[in-house]
């Protein structure tokens, strides 16, 4: 019932008044019943990708495949799909029933499964009594209007189902509570189903997997976890979760513990980080290293040979605080987040600190493509 | 490397063989009637504008025989320095008029806002032919209100010019078209942002310097829209210089006399063409300086304490928009009166009689219902390539939508006569097609003229319309027509019906095209008043024109009550 979705070096540009290469080559593959995150900042590529699996755009060149079957030339009228649109696009003109309806009754099929399947499908997202007033879906909350959207995507079963950030226009709150629904239902029904977004805490919240996308391209596929923890590259890391970035030059190098030179002043420090793939690294090299806020820490001013910084904002985040630290680096000031779990006594904004690396993590990425 | 290209070609056929062709096939509709019965006509003026006289169509030998009589003929002459004068005199005297009009009833505290608004659309959409003839009844030889006026004028040892004649004209036209400038600019001043206004008054101009920095400025736009308008249509109008033009000839009337007076298609198709290149002239004049000094003007709620609320302003503006509403009303209320009289004589109308209004059914059934026939028709028929074409330019956006989009609105700047010219043309006896004479002619000169009214109608809802909802449809399965059948034709079905109203109201009382088109069985309402007019039957043409208005009238108040718009509104697209 739910298929595969497998993308063979996909490619789309635009051409109009400017030339676009919005998807520059992707091929991947999703699995049957998967709840899968396009993840990306805007221009990314992502809405093209979307767009192309339903079929509502051509692809340049390239092919895809829901299970075995080719449907690139399939107009998307044949593919037994579901789409929810940001807008939602609900008809103004027809009433919540005939908005869910409408997949059904383009099928033919006969009006008493159309009502038993509505009811059922009312039902499962949560509306269960909206279809006793039936009203114009204009006249229902964005929650609401958000569930009769996904109601009416799912009420024919489609292989696929396909989210274009179906999120965006609810407020935080209703957001958060929205998504943990939308896994909900995925996961009763399990159709397949593209997420895309571009908030990354959405993403990682709700996807069994997932892509980050940027230009056109997809930098890494995998679990939340997986990319959290082991980022391809410098822009992965810093997308999915927070990344500070310092520029530095390997000194030396034994086993997995490497030398490095940081900063203006020359701060060296030694380490065990995780080397992306995308870095070979010997002595000598150019690199950008790279730390969670919750690895670096906050201590006072004492010797040298440590790397100092001003605080200029300090944030109660509520589990955590966290410290705005500005450095110089290369005679450019740079603003570090660090995550401390308490207040640092004696520590105000505007205070001289110094900041401690740590010795088992952190990160090494080729030089330069932090963003 | 071959075996791949192979490939790639037999994706590409399969690709073209899955593709869902009823879209195509419904648009290829108004594009071949498109091509046949406005590119063809159009082309075939082209052709015999340089054609000698008395020549039927063909590709040679090409003269400029035609065009030299605009040196050397002083009726050529003549008529070419009218329409200039008169359009230009018209535009200044619309913007003198329709300006302040705007203005005040946009910015002045004043009652009956609504009234005014509504009363001012009425000239626009009274046959203008009508009001010239009223305006003899008042202001002619002997006319009623003349007497007076001279006496007043005799004062000042002046005197009122002759109604027949230049002054008659722009007179007639002034009233007729000053509701464009005056809606358009009312418009405009609404919907400057208040916010700009108080924001140079906190920085301390004066309401006068803030009028003349701000305001001004940013109403030029539209101000300059309606002025082109009223260029256009003064260039392009029939009825009223046939009228009262006397002696007195415009282009459009040079072209009924060649086409009437002498049967000189090749004649008239050169003056046809020099109208037309005056009107695109304009045109491009608008686009070119006007457009680019367009400003987005975000519209915020005007509180009623920022209007002007001093008693002297608002006595002004009360009674100049009363006088301008009355005389500009007067002739509709005189050829109200006029049809219940036998005669209007010098101290006014003479004989009352029902007579006119009994005698309807018998002099004058034929053409009204050939009147209603055909503008029911040609309504139909616009309303659905109208539709049509706007779906195609809005959704498609194929290579070369924007010529589509040109042909479509071509028709809308070119005068009634050049159609005509150019149906003449193309499809006369010795046509391929010959139409002359049939209904057939008139209906395609009403479809060529009045579709852009229903196609900016549609594509004005299409643009409100997301294209998503489309998008859904398709994704849920329904193939290109059932998506627009369930989907798309229902959200731009308001769209559609206010464009089709306004094109059956228009074509009720079409004249300039229908002139040069009828023959005895097709005489339309229209021409019937106009030969009453010719024949001095008065009281006649008063009760055929009251009967006309009346249905007119009632016809687009009602579509606006329906679709919950104001009268006014339903005329910015012109």
């Amino acid at each position: 019932m739910s298929s595969s979705i497998s993308y063979k070096d996909v490619k789309k540009t635009f051409t109009g008044s400017q030339v676009v290469h919005a998807l520059k080559k992707v091929s991947f593959k999703i699995e049957p019943g998967e709840l899968f995150c396009l993840l990306g900042p805007s221009g990314c590529g992502k809405t093209t990708l979307l767009r192309c699996t339903a079929g509502l755009e051509s692809l340049t060149s390239g092919r895809i495949f829901y299970d075995e079957t080719d449907v690139t030339t399939i107009p998307p009228f044949r593919r037994n799909i579901g789409m929810v649109f940001q807008s939602f696009a609900l008809y103004p003109h027809m009433n919540v029933f005939e908005n869910v309806a409408y997949g059904l009754r383009v099928r033919g099929v006969d009006e008493s499964t159309v009502k038993s399947k509505v009811t059922q499908i009312m039902d499962l997202v949560g509306l269960p009594d909206v279809l006793e007033r039936n009203p114009s879906p204009t006249a229902l909350s964005g929650g609401q209007q958000q569930r009769v959207a996904v109601a009416r995507a799912l009420v024919y079963d489609p292989q696929i189902l396909l989210l274009d950030e179906p999120l965006a226009n609810l407020d935080a709150k209703l957001r958060r509570h929205m998504r943990a629904e939308i896994r909900r239902i995925q996961k009763i029904t399990n159709v397949t189903t593209i997420f895309v977004t571009h908030d990354q805490e959405e993403a990682m919240a709700i996807g069994d997997r997932l892509a980050i996308m940027r230009d056109g391209l997809i930098e890494q596929i995998g679990s939340s976890d997986e990319i959290y923890h082991n980022p391809n590259n410098a822009f992965v890391s810093n997308f999915i979760g927070k990344m500070n970035f310092f520029s530095g030059q390997i000194t030396s190098t034994q086993g997995e513990r490497y030398t490095v030179k940081l900063g203006k002043e020359d701060y060296t420090m030694s380490f065990t980080p995780k080397v992306a793939p995308d870095v070979a690294v010997s002595e000598g090299d150019r690199v950008t290293v790279g730390f969670r806020p919750e690895h670096l820490k906050i201590k006072p001013v004492s010797t040298n040979g440590e790397m100092q910084g001003r605080v200029r904002i300090i944030q109660h985040l509520g589990q955590v605080i966290r410290y705005e630290v500005v450095i110089e680096e290369q005679g450019q000031e740079r603003t570090i987040e660090i995550d401390m779990l308490g207040l640092v006594r004696g520590v105000g904004e505007g205070d001289l600190i110094a900041i401690e690396f740590p010795e088992q993590v952190g990160f090494l990425f080729a030089e330069g493509g932090e963003d | 490397m071959a075996m791949k290209a192979k490939e790639e070609k037999r994706g590409r056929l399969s690709r073209v063989l899955q593709k869902d062709f009823t879209p195509y096939l419904v648009f290829s509709i108004p594009l071949i009637f498109l091509v046949i019965f406005l590119v063809w006509p159009l082309l075939t003026t082209l052709v015999r504008a340089f054609l000698p006289a008395g020549r039927t169509f063909s590709l040679g030998p090409f003269s400029l025989a035609n065009f030299e009589r605009f040196s050397t003929s002083n009726l050529y002459q003549g008529s070419l320095r009218n329409s200039f004068i008169i359009s230009f005199s018209v535009v200044f005297f619309t913007l003198l008029i329709g300006v302040p009009m705007g203005y005040f009833v946009a910015r002045v505290k004043m009652p009956f806002k609504r009234l005014i608004l509504s009363l001012g659309i009425l000239p626009v959409i009274m046959p203008s032919f009508v009001g010239a003839f009223s305006w003899v009844l008042l202001l002619g030889r002997q006319g009623f209100a003349r007497s007076y006026i001279n006496m007043f004028l005799g004062m000042f040892g002046m005197e009122l010019p002759s109604i027949y004649g230049l002054f008659g004209i722009i007179f007639t036209m002034t009233l007729t078209y000053y509701p464009f400038v005056f809606l358009l600019s009312y418009g405009a001043f609404e919907a400057v942002n208040p916010l700009l206004e108080e924001a140079a008054m906190l920085m301390g101009a004066k309401r006068k310097r803030i009028l003349r920095t701000i305001t001004l400025p940013l109403v030029i736009p539209s101000v300059g829209a309606g002025a082109i308008l009223v260029f256009i249509r003064a260039m392009g109008n029939f009825g009223i210089p046939a009228m009262l033009g006397g002696d007195q000839y415009v282009l459009p009337t040079l072209i009924y006399f060649r086409v009437n007076g002498f049967w000189d298609i090749n004649g008239a198709s050169a003056i046809a063409l020099v109208s037309v290149a005056i009107t695109g002239g304009a045109l491009l004049l608008q686009k070119f300086i006007i457009s680019k000094r367009e400003y987005e003007t975000i519209s915020a709620s005007r509180s009623e304490n920022e209007l002007h609320s001093h008693p002297v302003i608002r006595i002004v503006a009360t009674v100049y928009c009363g006088i301008i509403l009355l005389v500009s009303l007067a002739p509709q209320i005189t050829m109200f009166v006029m049809s219940f009289f036998t005669r209007w004589g010098s101290s006014g109308p003479e004989g009352f009689t029902l007579a006119n209004y009994t005698r309807i059914p018998t002099i004058a059934s034929r053409p009204i219902l050939n009147s209603l026939f055909l503008a029911t028709t040609a309504s139909l028929l616009c309303a659905i390539l109208g539709c049509l074409i706007a779906y195609i330019t809005e959704r498609r956006r194929p290579k070369g939508a924007i010529i589509l989009d040109l042909a479509i609105m071509a028709p809308f700047i070119l005068p009634g006569t050049v159609v005509s010219v150019a149906l003449i043309s193309g499809f006369g006896g010795d046509s391929w097609l010959p139409l002359t004479g049939t209904f057939a002619i008139i209906l395609v000169a009403y479809v060529i003229r009045r579709t852009p009214y229903v196609f900016r109608s549609v594509v004005a809802s299409l643009s409100q319309l997301d294209p998503t909802l489309e998008e859904a449809s398709m994704i849920a399965g329904a193939s290109w027509l059932y998506t627009f059948r369930r989907v798309s034709f229902p959200l731009i079905l308001p769209g559609i019906i206010s464009g089709t109203i306004l094109t059956f109201a228009t074509l009720l009382q079409e004249l300039s095209t229908t002139i040069l088109l009828y023959s005895s069985g097709t005489r339309t309402l229209p021409i019937q008043i106009w030969g009453a007019v010719a024949d001095g039957k008065f009281g006649e043409a008063s009760a055929l024109s009251t009967l006309l208005v009346l249905v007119v009238f009632i016809v687009v108040y009602g579509m606006n009550r329906f679709l919950g718009q104001s009268i006014s509104s339903s005329f910015k697209t012109g």
